[in-house]
């Protein structure tokens, strides 16, 4: 008998993926569609450099998205140094339910979901198994953990989610977001005025357009300090965002200068109250989002139309 | 993955796991046609690399606990945060704990358990104070036997709250149909079966919710269709 072409048997019979593998993947994605269709708006806060503060401001921005009154979740989703809880003031965890699990609740009722809430305290990361150290199944296991935020935190309805992303300018978290979150409103780049920051934030925000993700502005952090004398914010660097804005075509959202007081209350975990100066920057950056993401109603003036 | 058996040419069809040693997966694949078997066994990588995808093998027999694959496979996670036993198995545990009691007086194995389901502490009256047609009994005995109990205690429940004295298999089917103070139309209730199953009992919650909301009592396809934008692509 003349040996079987495999080709030609493939094509002579039907598949059927009776081990169900297909089935529980598409299964995963659908619990994620249908978490994630109750949050109005999902933007997240990214950057290629480390410490120029992504967390202070998805922090801060969060507060000031709940100060105007609406319904905020937190998601950090920097699995490696959490730190959202610890600068919202919680040190509570999850509540495991049959169905979901139960977020934590910081001020304004945000809903709050961190890799802190499911690790004893100072432990890092790490994994059970004997693929631990491999890059390759790092990669897919944080996937996996991501999507878990995304489709079993029991986040109900929200206006926004703003995610905390790691810092990495080609890092594998923005694709994973992005893959499960297609209908991502946009990203906030954050940078210091530091050339150095930037140049590292300008690969990043190339990134993130090649991936699709609409960028709604750029953040820059420690632009200066405020002047003990006349309290009006003076640049610690020469030069400035802007001219990266300009060169990339992106939006400043707002120059937040160095305060020890927003320092202490990050460490602590006590939000700064809403009438304090780094308060009501975050009020305009959280203006700017909205109106970024929100969709517009143009009315033409009754007074030019008349005039037309 | 699949496997071809050459001399049929057909795929073999998945059998079952085993796990032959720790952090090892064996799966056995049978051919539909000749019956030959072949087994693959992953080494321990092979077997992370598929529990990092939050797949099971051979299809999933216990719910998907949330945060599962987090929570199972950090090396310090926090005790609050540590998986429970999956309901099916406490079940299961209930279950082997109950055929471990001699059986005295005929009593039914299973009256604890369902006086536990039950949440009152009774053990009597939990079974046998209705009666049963012979054509239900027997319907009831086709159902396998660690489903029985559940079954049992669901249709006469059912019966006790409509005041219905003897169970028919009339009374079953209805009691099946049965969703609580909401009613489910015909076609919603064919159009959530569409949603998979994993989900379904989400997207029943919500749409009860939705329902409840506007003063609603009964959910119906006109309802279903305007939520569709909520689940769409969902399969209904």
């Amino acid at each position: 008998m003349a040996e079987k072409d495999l080709k030609t048997i493939l094509k002579k019979i039907h598949f059927t993926d009776d081990a169900q593998v297909m089935k529980q993947i598409v299964d995963q994605s659908l619990q994620v569609k249908l978490r994630m269709g109750r949050i109005r708006r999902k933007i997240v806060v990214m950057s290629g450099k480390g410490g120029v503060g992504k967390s202070m401001t998805t922090a801060n921005l969060s507060l000031a998205l709940a100060r105007a009154g609406l319904r905020v979740g937190v998601l950090d989703v920097d699995l490696n140094g959490p730190c959202i809880p610890q600068m919202l003031g919680l040190d509570g965890g999850f509540e495991f339910m049959a169905d979901g699990v139960v977020p934590a609740t910081g001020p304004y009722g945000m809903k709050v979901a961190s890799m802190a809430f499911l690790l004893r305290p100072a432990a890092p990361l790490r994994w059970k198994g004997p693929m631990d150290l491999s890059p390759v199944w790092l990669g897919l296991q944080e996937m996996s953990v991501v999507r878990e935020f995304l489709a079993d935190i029991l986040w109900g309805d929200l206006d926004y989610l703003v995610v905390d992303l790691p810092p990495g300018a080609a890092a594998d978290k923005p694709p994973v977001i992005i893959g499960y979150l297609p209908e991502l409103d946009g990203g906030i780049v954050v940078t210091t005025p530091s050339e150095v920051a930037q140049a590292v934030v300008r690969k990043s925000v190339v990134y993130a357009r090649d991936l699709g993700i609409r960028l709604l502005g750029l953040v820059e952090n420690m632009s200066g300090v405020f002047c003990p004398e006349c309290n009006a914010p003076v640049p610690m660097f020469d030069g400035g965002s802007a001219d990266l804005c300009a060169d990339l075509d992106l939006r400043l959202l707002g120059k937040i200068p160095f305060d020890p007081e927003m320092a202490r209350a990050c460490d602590t975990g006590t939000p700064l109250p809403p009438d304090h100066r780094i308060s009501r920057y975050f009020d305009a950056i959280a203006e700017m989002v909205q109106s970024a993401v929100e969709p517009q109603t143009v009315v033409e003036p009754q007074a030019t139309a008349v005039a037309r | 993955m699949k496997f071809v058996c050459i001399r049929c040419e057909s795929f073999m069809t998945f059998e079952n796991v085993q796990v032959p040693s720790e952090q090892s997966l064996g799966v056995t694949f049978g051919c539909p046609t000749c019956g030959s078997k072949v087994a693959m066994v992953t080494n321990p990588g092979e077997t992370a690399m598929v529990n990092a995808l939050g797949v099971k093998i051979g299809g999933r027999t216990t719910p998907v606990a949330p945060m599962e694959l987090t929570r199972e496979s950090l090396k310090d996670v926090r005790p609050d945060a540590v998986p429970a036993i999956p309901a099916a198995t406490a079940q299961q545990a209930m279950l082997a704990k109950e055929m471990e009691k001699p059986a005295a007086g005929g009593t039914c194995p299973f009256s604890s358990m369902i006086a536990q389901m039950k949440g009152d502490g009774a053990t009597t009256d939990a079974v046998g104070a209705l009666a049963w047609a012979a054509d239900a009994t027997e319907r009831l005995e086709r159902v396998p036997s660690f489903m029985r109990p559940m079954i049992q205690m669901g249709v006469e429940n059912y019966a006790r709250k409509n005041g219905i004295a003897t169970i028919t298999p009339e009374v079953m089917d209805l009691s099946k149909s049965d969703q609580g103070d909401m009613v489910w139309s015909l076609e919603a209730e064919q159009r959530l079966d569409n949603i998979p199953s994993f989900i379904r009992p989400m997207a029943k919650k919500e749409i009860e919710r939705i329902a409840r909301e506007r003063g609603m009592t009964q959910v119906s396809d006109a309802l279903m269709e305007e939520s569709k934008s909520k689940f769409l692509g969902m399969g209904y």
